[in-house]
């Protein structure tokens, strides 16, 4: 098969997309004749032209306002945020308006708005352009949250996400905008709420977020040589959550690790783990565990950013540790 | 409800104070407030009031005014009019044991139903659920997880023992002891182990322990070599039945023959060795070796290694060039060769350089067996007993006749030579023991 990055599998997505649906337009700063900041939009300006892929202002919370009035009128924006960090200026617009209009409206109303931008640790891109958020929207009624894993989903997720009904956050770890992987020729959807099991195993079940898959199945080579067999879980949709594929697996396994890059307080690990404990407490042979990024602003520092998010060497030792409970 | 009246602590270093006299008398009617009686702690007199109503009860047993008293010994109740007192279902609390127990006021409220649930090992819901599908008793498990924990190995690796059923105390002794609970209740399955049962067990005799001896020398070559063959050569083993009642009497005429008696007899191994050794002349196929470049080298000469045992181990020492000795020269070096490797006088030279190798197993009265080939020779004979049979020396006419029997075993290398050249080496060796005289035209 052949092989694209995400960058480029989303951007064959969105242009499949735009070909086939008029109503659907990109805003964002520099997404434009520029193409984007992470080449989002490139060449899609020459075929649709400013009024589709179009430059906007230094200005979240007025662009994802019009989007919103624009999503209530039929049409499909896509908002390009580069950076999720400044998705922050348009809190009030995404949790107030985008999210609750469908309900406010009986569901006269529809919301197809889609929210892009890369989230993640990593290249120290230092504290105001490392966030991450996610969990936030996950606690939120009313938004899906997909976060692809291969280059593979960022295509099919994405366009399932301009097709939703719903305001979607589509997010990209930035470490993964330029990793390669399989993407098939012929047309496809990733359905929201299935997660994919990323690699199959026995004896203990890792649920990884985003940029964490790829992580944990670095540290499961020489796990496998220790004769330790993991199973890796992706969810690849945090909103809607497959939580049954997750209790599957756990009811093979018995022990559940949960690995994800941003913060644990309230976070999706904590969500997994307490439905874990509800629906599947019979099934648990161990105390589920979590391993997350530091609580803390992220650090400039190169060492210091690699030291407070997950590597394959500290995924191994949590994976190692509960295998030990 | 009857109310306990105790030793207060009047301090928080208090221990025990001494009861100085009651201010009140049994059955007096007391009020909230009312001073009861009279208590001299390290620090201070203290008259200790009433915090409830009630007629006052001093039980017989109670201590007597100038006892010096735990902090929470029971002294008196307060009871409703016409109340019992509790004197059977609860009697006072002794001193001592109320030294045992923290004073009242400072104890944690712990229910009986809480501490049943936290007794027992810790377990994960994974295990106990285990458990109950599996019918595992959980509760005497010892756990592998971490702080002892009882998890899903655990219970998969107690439903495959035999039930243990063992009483706490014979549990116990049985880890005192270093008794294995599993053989005693494999011995009697269903019966409950007891404190008796894992004592006995204790003095029965124990199996002596295996006996651990180091690899000698010439064990350790051994080992390496057999090991070697058994990886590296294509073994296959032919047996025939042999007749050889003229060997026997060809033997029993050389004992005979007084002229020769100062001179060594030849065995039953020379006689088979000189056989051989003209055998393998016609056949050099099976007197070859493997040599590293990987060919092979088929050799005019006859070099016969006897496989003997001494008390070091088997050795192998070479009879060389058997081909163009006589029998009596094969039966004088030989016996050399026995006696120097028995007394462990054979130098490396006398072990090496063998084209072919002979195996007698036939005084322990072994029939046919599979030798290990020496390598890197072809071949090895193995020669069994020889013994009287019952066999028919003519089918037309119907006769039998008691022969000397015995078995050749040649384990061959198939690497090295096919099934069928082997099997005419071993014909034509048959044909020589059953017909002696055919060696002296050579």
């Amino acid at each position: 098969m052949r092989e694209l990055t995400f960058t480029d599998a989303a951007r064959e997505g969105l242009t499949e997309e735009m070909a086939k649906d008029p109503t659907i337009f990109v805003v964002g700063e520099g997404s434009g004749a520029r193409g984007g900041n992470f080449n989002t939009t490139l060449g899609l300006y020459d075929i649709h032209g400013p009024e589709r892929v179009r430059d906007v202002p230094i200005c979240e919370r007025g662009f994802v306002g019009m989007c919103t009035g624009a999503a209530m009128t039929g049409t499909r924006p896509i908002v390009d945020f580069m950076f999720t960090d400044f998705i922050l200026d348009s809190i009030g617009e995404m949790v107030n308006q985008a999210a609750k209009i469908q309900y406010m409206s009986s569901g006269r109303i529809k919301m197809p708005l889609t929210l892009r931008g890369c989230v993640g640790v990593g290249g120290s891109a230092a504290t105001h352009h490392s966030g991450n958020y996610y969990p936030f929207f996950t606690h939120q009624p009313g938004f899906r949250v997909a976060m692809p894993a291969t280059p593979a989903d960022a295509k099919g997720l994405f366009k399932t996400a301009i097709r939703s009904d719903d305001p979607v956050l589509f997010l990209e770890h930035r470490l993964l905008l330029n990793a390669k992987g399989p993407v098939p020729e012929e047309e496809y959807y990733t359905p929201f709420g299935e997660a994919s099991i990323s690699r199959t195993g026995s004896d203990i079940t890792v649920v990884a977020v985003g940029l964490m898959v790829a992580k944990t199945l670095e540290a499961c080579e020489p796990l496998e040589a220790e004769g330790l067999s993991v199973e890796v879980v992706d969810p690849r949709t945090l909103a809607p959550l497959d939580i049954d594929t997750i209790l599957t697996s756990v009811a093979k396994t018995g022990r559940l690790l949960i690995v994800d890059d941003t913060y644990a307080p309230c976070a999706i690990g904590s969500e997994i783990a307490a439905q874990i404990a509800d629906q599947g407490f019979d099934e648990l042979d161990a105390p589920v565990r979590r391993l997350n990024g530091a609580h803390t602003p992220i650090p400039y520092s190169p060492p210091l950013e690699t030291a407070v998010v997950p590597q394959p060497e500290t995924i191994a030792a949590a994976i190692r540790d509960l295998m030990a409970e | 409800m009857a109310i306990e009246l105790v030793m207060p602590r009047l301090g928080w270093t208090m221990e025990e104070g001494t009861l100085v006299e009651w201010l009140k008398q049994d059955g007096d009617q007391i009020e909230v407030g009312d001073m009861v009686f009279a208590v001299e702690s390290d620090k201070a007199l203290n008259e200790v009031e009433a915090l409830d109503a009630g007629i006052l009860r001093i039980p017989p047993d109670s201590p007597a005014p100038g006892s010096v008293l735990k902090v929470g010994t029971l002294l008196a109740y307060l009871l409703e009019p016409g109340e019992e007192m509790p004197t059977a279902a609860a009697p006072p609390t002794a001193p001592e044991q109320a030294a045992a127990a923290p004073a009242p006021a400072l104890q944690a409220p712990v229910s009986t139903d809480t501490a049943k649930k936290r007794s027992g090992p810790s377990s994960s819901p994974r295990a106990r659920r285990l458990a109950a599908e599996l019918g595992v008793d959980w509760t005497q498990l010892e756990g592998s997880g971490r702080s002892g924990r009882i998890i899903e190995r655990d219970i998969r690796a107690a439903a495959q023992k035999p039930e243990v059923r063992v009483s706490p105390v014979a549990r116990r002794l049985a880890t005192e002891l270093g008794v294995d609970l599993t053989q005693l209740a494999a011995a009697r399955p269903g019966k409950r182990i007891e404190r008796a049962d894992v004592e006995a067990a204790a003095q029965a005799p124990r199996p002596e322990p295996d006996q651990v001896v180091p690899l000698s020398p010439v064990r350790k070559i051994t080992a390496e070599r057999m090991l070697a063959s058994a990886r590296t050569s294509a073994p296959v083993t032919l047996t025939s039945e042999v007749d050889a009642t003229e060997l026997v009497r060809l033997r029993s005429q050389l004992k005979n023959d007084s002229s020769t008696a100062a001179r060594p007899l030849p065995s039953y191994t020379d006689l088979l060795v000189k056989a051989a050794a003209e055998a393998l002349s016609e056949h050099p196929e099976l007197n070859a070796r493997l040599q590293d470049d990987g060919e092979i080298a088929l050799s005019a000469a006859v070099h016969v290694g006897i496989a003997v045992d001494t008390q070091r181990g088997l050795l192998v020492p070479v009879l060389r060039n058997a081909q163009e000795k006589t029998l009596r020269q094969i039966a004088a070096e030989s016996a050399a060769l026995i006696e120097a490797a028995a007394e462990g006088q054979l130098g490396p030279d006398a072990l090496r350089g063998g084209t072919f190798t002979l195996t007698n197993l036939g005084m322990y009265e072994i029939d046919a067996f599979t030798p290990i080939i020496n390598l890197p020779e072809c071949a090895i004979l193995g020669v069994g007993r020889i013994a009287p049979k019952q066999v028919v020396v003519d089918a037309g006419a119907e006769r039998l006749e008691i022969r000397q029997m015995m078995f050749l075993s040649l384990t061959f290398d198939h690497r090295l030579v096919d099934g069928a050249p082997a099997a005419r080496f071993v014909q034509r060796l048959k044909q020589l023991i059953e017909q002696p005289y055919l060696w002296l035209v050579n």
